[in-house]
């Protein structure tokens, strides 16, 4: 990050942020947790995490007078993981009342002043619905549970609130869109479950293995010919079948934690799904 | 630093955008040429000692193709080509192009061909390289499967040579 003072663009971050934090910490808001990582003070402010390089830092008291901040190096970092709870036992707090959350898991609204809560990137799309990080989601019932925070994020139910928390409504309502979405499909589950592992799947390498290819190619071809439904269905109920071979295939991979096994699979399984898109076009 | 930053990245974006020719939905003309006029496509026989056959897949977009050309024994140049490609408009245009630029080269010219090269023929966006990089190793698949059956071909002649001086002598 830039030292120099004469970026106008940093001078103006680093003084919108000493006021924001004065502010902050002045009303008596939401200055939770600071630790050392890598030679920066990160602390977490409003569950955004922020990672500061210092050399001064003094943390005001409440009297306007004595306040010094020198922030010789600043960096936001969104992306870096802030456990609020981890850093020191608190659960996360509300911006307003400075209320604890009522119950661990995704903090949405205040039980105390009622207010809405930022979103917090750090809980996963499991976490949202309270599953545990497996990729079987039988009897899970995750359709009600979508359904129960829709109620709960309703525009309707936010629309007497102010403007920053009509934004982080829409924010929340948009990310558990977003996970039961990922959630109730296979395959993206599953791209999912190893994403959180750490891992990519989604690498844009060629492969060349002749016998998957050949199978793959045959079955696109059987697709390509086929013009009524009878046929297409039979091929369709074919192609589910393998699809979920390799899925059980995935799942006795992952608990295994071999996660070339389990590539593998979700490279399979994402072929027949293609096949099965296309099927699905035609029908 | 920031600002900065942005127009690296604004740069980048209108650098790589496509020229006023292009269609509103992005396609290049040229990759729409291909997907409605589509030509070579079509199958050799597989066990036909003058074909190779080279099949690669994309398993991020679970994308198929197959590319096979048909070699002169005596002179090693291509003759005929054609392809079967399952995948999008971009990947469809690729072994497209590919199997024309392969037809009245030589074995060894063809594996030249840079994906590079196919990507900016048809102006494809970074998103899509990856689809010309594919028929680049649809190529390279194809003349090292011809090779390969030469190879055992010739191994074959030669032990069946063999048994026959054995028997005669």
């Amino acid at each position: 990050m830039r030292t120099s003072k004469n970026c106008s663009l940093f001078s103006l971050l680093r003084t919108r942020f000493e006021e924001l934090l004065y502010e902050k910490t002045a009303k008596g808001g939401v200055l939770v947790g600071s630790t050392n990582v890598f030679g920066r003070t990160v602390f977490c402010l409003n569950n955004r995490p922020y990672s500061i390089f210092l050399r001064h830092f003094d943390l005001p008291s409440n009297s306007p007078s004595s306040c010094h901040h020198v922030f010789p190096k600043l960096m936001v970092t969104d992306r870096l993981f802030c456990s609020v709870e981890a850093s020191n036992g608190e659960s996360p707090r509300c911006w307003n009342c400075n209320g604890a959350a009522a119950s661990p898991g995704p903090f949405l609204a205040c039980g105390l002043c009622g207010s809405v809560q930022p979103l917090n990137q750090s809980v996963d799309f499991f976490e949202i619905f309270g599953l545990e990080k497996a990729y079987d989601m039988k009897d899970k019932n995750l359709e009600t549970k979508y359904k129960d925070w829709q109620k709960k994020l309703h525009p309707d139910l936010v629309h007497s609130k102010s403007e920053k928390e009509k934004a982080f409504a829409a924010e929340q309502s948009a990310r558990v869109i977003d996970a039961y979405q990922t959630l109730s499909k296979p395959l993206l589950r599953a791209i999912y479950l190893l994403k959180l592992e750490g891992i990519h799947v989604d690498e844009e390498k060629t492969v060349t293995y002749p016998d998957m290819l050949a199978e793959m190619l045959e079955i696109r071809e059987a697709v390509d010919e086929a013009n009524e439904s009878q046929a297409l269905k039979q091929i369709q109920t074919e192609v589910e079948a393998k699809f979920l071979t390799w899925s059980k295939s995935f799942e006795e991979a992952f608990k295994r934690r071999d996660f070339d096994d389990a590539i593998t699979s979700i490279e399979r399984m994402r072929y027949y799904d293609r096949a099965l898109e296309e099927i699905t076009k035609k029908l | 630093m920031l600002r900065a930053a942005g127009r690296r990245v604004l740069g980048l974006g209108l650098g790589h955008r496509v020229p006023a020719a292009a269609s509103a939905r992005g396609y290049h003309e040229r990759v729409v040429d291909h997907y409605d006029n589509p030509r070579n496509v079509g199958s050799f026989d597989k066990n036909d000692p003058t074909v190779g056959t080279g099949l690669v897949g994309a398993p991020a977009c679970g994308d198929v193709m197959k590319l096979q050309i048909k070699v002169d024994d005596s002179t090693g140049k291509i003759v005929d080509a054609c392809f079967k490609t399952f995948g999008c408009g971009s990947a469809i245009a690729s072994s497209s192009v590919a199997t024309e630029w392969v037809k009245g080269k030589q074995m060894e010219e063809v594996l030249s061909i840079k994906n590079t090269e196919i990507a900016k023929h048809l102006s494809l966006p970074p998103v899509k390289l990856h689809c010309s990089m594919l028929a680049e190793d649809a190529i390279k698949a194809a003349v090292k499967d011809y090779e390969a059956k030469k190879a055992k071909l010739a191994a074959g002649n030669a032990e069946t040579e063999q048994a026959e001086k054995v028997a005669s002598a």
